[in-house]
């Protein structure tokens, strides 16, 4: 590990101790915050969920307005952290000389406002993917220049299990700031240094108690009163019927392998790198991928995920039991994403269930 | 291992200059290659077994093992068969042009474990590149290994790789040099049959011995079968495995075989590592 990128890149920015307890809670009202996040787009670039052809993402916050009606964003924020496509260099030949510049990791500040505890927790979990041996200054720059002032959850959101995967909606320990809405305004939960920073010294946010905090807790629309599936079950059983090829070909069935769930999946990280020519030169890229592509894992002769049930079963494993013996967490945090939008209805908690069954 | 590169981007390679390329066989060439960095190449170093990623600039990047060995620094060496768009686009370069490198990644064969040991190497095709490299270091420190048994095998006379060690390997005294062919041609003098039927034939002791494979993954899984039919225990064989990789890093998410990574985890496996999570998709 390089002791300079380390520096550069904190693992995590420090998050404030026990002891800072009674200076963790602030309240502000709805109009101070939007001008406190107005007047931060002065210093950093400021993000918040905004529409976009009718669908929900995150873009620059306009000042005007808090967003109203916010479930959570079609896209998951970490195609801020990991680009859909990031060039990495380019290279310019010129008669006989061969030169190749190397891109930086994006520089500037800025504050995603409005993410929920899912995806903030999802960036947490890919974190050691990219520090592990071989740090990836790209993604872990972008973690570093990007300060998490998460909201909690109203409603549970369509096709979602977050509860099942430890994720509290209202609740995060993976953002610097995290706010539960309240009637007349915002209760704050401050979860770093640099959260505490960026609040400033003014008055904008008052001092709370950890009881208004408590109290802010409300009862999430539309959930349900039993989980879903046992999440210990389903790892073990995972691992345990990884050669059962019947249940893996059932699951499978319906699959399209048309990759959706993966691009629309706050933890699916797996890329292509490739290269697209210029006039005198080209560029490599990064760029996302998917295991449900039948050529993913295609060599020259054969192909070891010919099948689609193969396939299926590489996703499944990956986030429940692989990834687990790799890092201790699961590659998954029930955003919900995976099963609203799986153009054949392809739920994963119901092929959860039947793994652990 | 190596210097870092500017800017911590890992995906960045070194340029280095192709100083010879030889044609092995109808659709494999073996390149040597040279760093463009006069310091880098006085510092770079590799084991045997490692592998590195290789951009031909506009086309892509291709994963290949270092075929040649760490105890012959004066350039490095890999060899590629032509199967798709990178590959062809090796083909086509010649002595002089520039090609990009990143490695070397993963690990290596253990020769700790290979020390004072009788060694038999079985290769098919290609799959002999990342044993070239073994057996050209062993070769190297010939004193250390006892007897060395080298079984390579190919479709045709024509499909043979590396003829020029095959032929120095054959009048090396301290070596046991077979070759098999599919199927021989009127000047064949090697053996005629597939690697893993006379491998058997040969029958080389298990005692005292370690086994190294490598080749297309069919070969690879009968080769498998007979040496343990022959007595070779799980912790005696080693074999190296292929699997799609991009960034030879442990990212990019497809090279793993259960929750192991090829490219990170191997691609030098020893069969006991393997044979107790998932082996069908290998």
């Amino acid at each position: 590990m390089c002791p300079f990128l380390s520096e550069l890149f904190p693992r995590r920015t420090r998050t404030i101790s026990s002891n800072d307890r009674r200076s963790m809670y602030r309240r502000i009202e709805p109009e101070r915050l939007k001008k406190w996040l107005g007047g931060l787009r002065d210093r950093v670039e400021v993000l918040a969920p905004g529409k976009e052809n009718g669908l929900w993402t995150f873009r620059r916050f306009d000042g005007l307005a808090l967003p109203r009606g916010f479930q959570n964003s079609r896209l998951p924020p970490k195609a801020l952290f990991l680009e859909p496509l990031k060039a990495l260099f380019e290279w310019k030949s010129q008669g006989d000389s061969f030169k190749l510049n190397p891109f930086p990791p994006a520089d500037g500040q800025r504050v995603i406002f409005g993410i929920r505890a899912c995806d903030a927790r999802a960036l947490r979990i890919l974190q050691p993917v990219f520090v592990r041996d071989y740090e990836d200054a790209f993604y872990l720059r972008n973690l570093s220049r990007t300060l998490l002032l998460g909201e909690a959850c109203q409603v549970q959101c369509q096709g979602s299990f977050c509860e099942e995967m430890g994720i509290d909606p209202q609740d995060s320990g993976d953002c610097d700031l995290f706010f539960r809405e309240i009637s007349q305004g915002y209760m704050v939960k401050v979860l770093s240094e640099r959260g505490a920073a960026l609040m400033g010294e003014g008055d904008l946010f008052e001092k709370a108690s950890e009881e208004e905090w408590s109290s802010a807790r409300r009862k999430i629309r539309g959930s349900r009163k039993k989980p879903f599936f046992d999440l210990e079950r389903v790892r073990a059983r995972a691992s345990e019927r990884f050669s059962e090829e019947s249940l893996w070909q059932r699951i499978s069935a319906t699959c399209i392998n048309c990759g959706i769930c993966t691009y629309l999946c706050p933890t699916c990280h797996c890329f292509d790198l490739c290269d697209l020519q210029t006039p005198g030169g080209a560029v490599r890229f990064r760029r996302w991928d998917s295991c449900a592509f039948p050529d993913f894992t295609k060599m020259a002769g054969h192909n070891p995920r010919e099948e689609k049930w193969r396939r299926y079963r590489q996703r499944v494993s990956h986030k429940f039991n692989f990834f687990y013996q790799n890092f201790q967490a699961m590659a998954c945090v029930g955003c919900g994403r995976c099963v609203a939008y799986c153009p054949v209805n392809l739920d994963l908690r119901e092929v959860l269930l039947e793994v652990a069954g | 291992m190596n210097e870092r590169l500017p800017e911590g981007n890992i995906y960045q390679p070194h340029l280095v200059e192709i100083i010879k390329v030889i044609p092995e066989t109808w659709d494999t060439r073996t390149f040597h290659i040279q760093f463009q960095d006069a310091a880098l190449r006085e510092t770079f170093s590799f084991f045997s077994g490692q592998f590195a990623e290789y951009s031909v600039f506009g086309e892509g990047e291709a994963t290949f093992c270092i075929s040649s060995s760490p105890t012959r620094m004066d350039h490095l060496e890999f060899s590629v068969k032509r199967v798709g768009r990178v590959t062809s686009a090796l083909h086509q370069l010649n002595e002089g042009d520039t090609i990009g490198f990143r490695g070397p990644y993963g690990n290596h064969f253990p020769l700790d474990k290979l020390k004072g040991k009788n060694l038999l190497f079985v290769g098919g095709g290609i799959g002999l590149a990342p044993l070239r490299s073994l057996i050209q270091n062993v070769l190297d420190h010939r004193l250390d290994y006892r007897e060395i048994t080298i079984l390579y095998g190919a479709r045709s006379p024509q499909d043979l790789c590396f003829k020029y060690d095959l032929e120095a390997w054959f009048h090396n005294p301290s070596v046991k040099m077979i070759t098999t062919v599919d199927v021989g041609d009127k000047d064949w003098k090697g053996k005629v049959g597939l690697v893993p039927n006379v491998l058997e034939d040969v029958a080389p002791s298990p005692v005292g011995a370690a086994a190294i494979t490598c080749g297309p993954p069919i070969m690879i899984r009968y080769t498998l079968k007979s040496l343990e039919r022959l007595g070779f225990t799980p912790s005696q064989i080693w074999t190296t495995l292929e699997m799609k990789m991009k960034c030879g890093l442990g990212k990019c998410g497809r090279c793993n075989i259960g929750p192991l990574y090829v490219c990170k985890d191997g691609p030098v496996f020893s069969l006991e590592e393997i044979g107790y999570f998932v082996s069908d998709e290998f």
